[in-house]
């Protein structure tokens, strides 16, 4: 039977379980994402030791994230810091205020609660790592991170 | 007289749900294209104090001078591990603890144990004198066997100092 052109056959889809399942995408997206990992610097190939464990700071310490590459460049945020004794005096700055610490604190033996977590390349030689760390030392960094991988993967 | 309610025509809501499924979209494209996955990273925790004078011995005894002595440790408040590397490579070449050569990381581990167990000799600092051509990774082995150690009170040792030594 054919159908007359004044009649329009409307297609209405039912959009509510896609929608559901765009939610339920949403929610997964939502509850999984990482801001932290902007601040590392996923190029970098970590050494491997079987010890390494988990970070365990449960919120309580401040952390300073300093990613170190085989020519001892610093990158924060993905940024390369040329002046890397500047940047470390900030951040001691930045705790000292948070902590409401003195220098005159530091001087009597009070120390920076931040952990400093360095993420260096697996390459890079001591000389450049121990450079970064004497620069966190004399600016009253006390605790320290060395990250690595359990396994190579 | 019971009263009959006129049954009116219903009409039906009919939510446009293209618009919330647009936005929702929007939103999970957002999240798929800002997802990375943070790597599986660990860590050692370790206490880092800047290095103090090595000269401090007990009993007034200078380090190295008393010949007698066969273990050359004992005495010292400082134990020191020497880590040289191949100056092109960064491969650790030799192990020192002490003053005595070390001819492995398993020896360093098992002299370690030996030494830092030992209840009437407790250490003040662990310093890791590390060549500067040293790579990180052959250096973390070396914290990895350190930070494995458990001293006299039952802690485990994770107090150290780097010093650096001049390239050859």
């Amino acid at each position: 039977m054919a159908v007359s052109l004044s009649q329009e056959i409307k297609a209405e889809p039912n959009l509510t379980p896609i929608l559901d399942m765009v939610f339920q995408l949403i929610t997964f997206f939502m509850l999984v994402i990482n801001f932290k990992t902007a601040e590392m610097d996923l190029s970098l190939k970590l050494p491997v030791v079987g010890s390494a464990r988990p970070v365990e700071t449960y919120g309580r310490r401040g952390l300073l994230v300093l990613n170190i590459d085989n020519a001892g460049n610093l990158k924060i945020y993905g940024r390369a810091i040329t002046n890397i004794d500047a940047y470390i005096r900030n951040e001691a700055l930045a705790a000292m205020m948070s902590h409401r610490l003195t220098p005159d604190d530091l001087a009597a033996g009070e120390e920076l609660p931040t952990t400093v977590v360095i993420r260096a390349d697996r390459s890079t030689p001591f000389r450049r790592i121990n450079r970064v760390v004497r620069v966190c030392q004399d600016n009253g960094f006390r605790n320290f991170a060395l990250k690595a991988i359990n396994k190579e993967d | 007289m019971r009263k009959r309610r006129k049954k009116r025509p219903q009409s039906e809501v009919e939510l446009n749900l293209a618009a919330m499924l647009d936005m929702a979209f929007q939103l999970l494209t957002f999240f798929i294209l800002t997802f990375r996955p943070s790597p599986l990273e660990g860590q050692i925790s370790l206490r880092l104090p800047p290095p103090q004078p090595v000269a401090v011995v007990r009993g007034g005894q200078p380090a190295g001078t008393d010949y007698s002595n066969p273990n050359p440790i004992q005495g010292l408040n400082t134990l020191t591990i020497s880590i040289f590397a191949h100056p092109k490579t960064g491969t650790i070449t030799a192990l020192g603890l002490g003053e005595a050569p070390v001819p492995s990381l398993a020896a360093l581990d098992a002299r370690l144990k030996q030494v830092l167990s030992d209840v009437g000799n407790p250490f003040e600092q662990v310093i890791l004198q590390v060549s500067e051509s040293c790579r990180y990774d052959e250096l973390m082995k070396v914290i990895d066997i350190c930070t494995r150690q458990q001293l006299p009170d039952g802690r485990k040792l994770s107090k150290l100092s780097f010093v650096e030594l001049p390239g050859e």
